[in-house]
């Protein structure tokens, strides 16, 4: 087994295949890094409802086996639960993968500890607005639904009673519904960035909708690959040139729609902008829960931008919003969390994407996209030889 | 205050205030050599000495134009004379960032600026000061600036 190595997998496990989706490899590859003591945790998804997970960490690779199958979350703070050093495996959209690797730049995640098991994706819903969404355009019951899929540019879902509706995608983020916005815009699709990645696209013929393809990005890929098929709980076979451009077929075509939504939702901003960010700003309650959540901010307690602000400030902006644009210029990766969890609803994702777009562009630089690059005081000064 | 503010706008021409953040090393002493060289310059600039320019921290000048400051120089050593020997390229990579991020922001381009000047050059300092007070004045007051702030 070789780095750029792609291969078709699946679970042995009856149970775990059958549960899974795609054949339960990620599942069942997490479990055996467990049982055989790869890993110490694992990061896995717990569900809370049909549209809603949080990711918890276990030792236990029943919970492991139980948490089997898709689900919709957001990139977590890995250092913040986690020792530094310690040995976990996660499984990972590619902002979660970009996350963890930023953190390990700033040395809050060991990265050669970590084992990323990259996930395809195409992009999250957030709990609440499914919820509305179902209500209002799909006149349907929440709690009615048991599945979800997308398939062909529609959004399915599966009711109790056996029927599926459809609506196309398209016509759903028209009217604002369907995924996050920060997901619309996002171009990274298959996660390079994690040791390994895994999705369904590029799995074809009998295998289709039964295997994972998986494809080798590091030694630690190997390794965590290598020990499930060894531990007999994983089966793999080559995958074909033709799965491999059908894979990167449907990548190509994400991005192209991720473009035309960057278009969208970025195009420059009509009039004053420092009147529409004291505008978006002003609702701010100064709560502070956009820093928390944030899986690029490693300052911690006493960061610059809670440390110099206060409550009592009479500025036309608040500074902690000022040091935070400035911070997130070479690392936001835009995964959308701190729009999900402003509860004055200020869109804060768009904002920092729109100040860290043109200078990432500048310096063509992509945050979370490798460990070679520093953060970009690093960069640069290696570059002109001090 | 306000009859303050009318006399000073009609009577007078306006006066920019400046920050001016200076290395101890290079730029403050190019600033002392500017008074005993008695090079004449504009009363804009107030001056803060930092050790080294590259101890400029974004916040620094954040803050200054959150407090009403019409525009902020910062100033260090030349490339290469640096005291703490890269202090000036930390500098210039902050203040690329700061740059893209006051335009993004919506402030005028002009309203921050990078310069170096060396404790010899007096006479420089007085005319980036000159210079810059110039720049100011053609933009006018900040936006930023809090209300009641002259």
């Amino acid at each position: 087994m070789d780095i750029g190595d792609c291969y078709v997998g699946w679970a042995t496990d009856e149970d775990i295949r059958t549960r899974g989706a795609s054949g339960g490899l990620v599942t069942a590859m997490l479990a055996a890094a467990l049982e055989k003591g790869l890993v110490e945790a694992v990061v896995v998804l717990k569900k809370l409802g049909e549209f809603e997970a949080v990711p918890i960490v276990t030792s236990d690779p029943e919970e492991v086996k139980a948490a089997a199958g898709s689900m919709h979350s957001v990139p977590i703070v890995l250092s913040r639960y986690l020792e530094y050093g310690t040995k976990v495996a996660l499984p990972a959209k590619p902002c979660d993968a970009r996350s963890t690797i930023e953190q390990a730049k700033r040395g809050q995640v060991d990265i050669d500890t970590t084992y990323i098991v990259g996930l395809n994706c195409g992009g999250t819903m957030h709990p609440a607005m499914t919820r509305e969404m179902l209500e209002t355009v799909y006149k349907l019951d929440p709690e009615e639904i048991v599945g979800e899929e997308i398939d062909k540019g529609k959004l399915i879902f599966e009711t109790k009673d056996g029927e599926e509706h459809a609506i196309k995608i398209d016509e759903l983020e028209e009217d604002g519904y369907g995924r996050r916005e920060s997901c619309q815009y996002c171009a990274v699709n298959i996660p390079t960035m994690a040791d390994i990645a895994c999705g369904n696209w590029g799995v074809i013929g009998d295998l289709a909708g039964k295997g994972t393809f998986v494809e080798i990005n590091t030694e630690k890929g190997i390794a965590i690959l290598e020990n499930a098929i060894d531990a007999g709980a994983v089966e793999i076979t080559p995958a074909d040139e033709k799965g491999k451009a059908i894979r990167a077929k449907v990548d190509g075509a994400m991005m192209k729609v991720a473009a035309a939504a960057d278009k969208k939702y970025l195009s420059p901003i009509e009039g004053s902008h420092l009147d529409y960010y004291i505008n978006a700003l002003s609702d701010c309650i100064n709560c502070g829960a956009c820093k928390t959540v944030c899986p690029v901010c490693a300052c911690g307690e006493g960061a610059k931008c809670t440390e110099f602000s206060s409550s009592s400030d009479t500025y036309k902006m608040s500074l902690f919003h000022l040091v935070r644009f400035v911070h997130l210029m070479d690392s936001c990766i835009g995964c959308g969390q701190c729009t999900d969890v402003c509860p004055a609803d200020i869109p804060l994702t768009h904002i920092y994407q729109r100040f860290a777009r043109p200078i990432q562009d500048e310096f063509e630089y992509k945050p979370g996209m490798d460990m070679t690059t520093p953060p970009f005081f690093g960069v640069d000064l290696l570059e002109e030889g001090h | 205050m306000a009859e303050a503010t009318a006399t000073e706008t009609t009577n007078e021409e306006w006066q920019p205030k400046i920050v001016m953040f200076c290395c101890n090393w290079c730029s403050y002493g190019g600033a002392d050599s500017a008074g005993m060289g008695r090079f004449q310059q504009p009363p804009t600039v107030r001056v803060i000495r930092v050790m080294c320019s590259g101890r400029m921290d974004p916040v620094f000048i954040l803050n200054a134009f959150l407090e009403g400051a019409d525009g902020v120089l910062f100033s260090g050593c030349h490339i290469g004379d640096c005291h703490y020997v890269n202090g000036n390229y930390k500098a210039t990579i902050k203040y690329k960032f700061l740059k893209a991020m006051v335009n993004e922001l919506g402030l005028e381009d002009e309203r921050l600026k990078l310069d170096w000047i060396s404790a010899s050059e007096g006479e420089r300092y007085a005319q980036v000061v000159t210079e810059f007070t110039e720049q100011i004045k053609k933009v006018g007051p900040s936006p930023l600036k809090p209300e009641g702030v002259i």
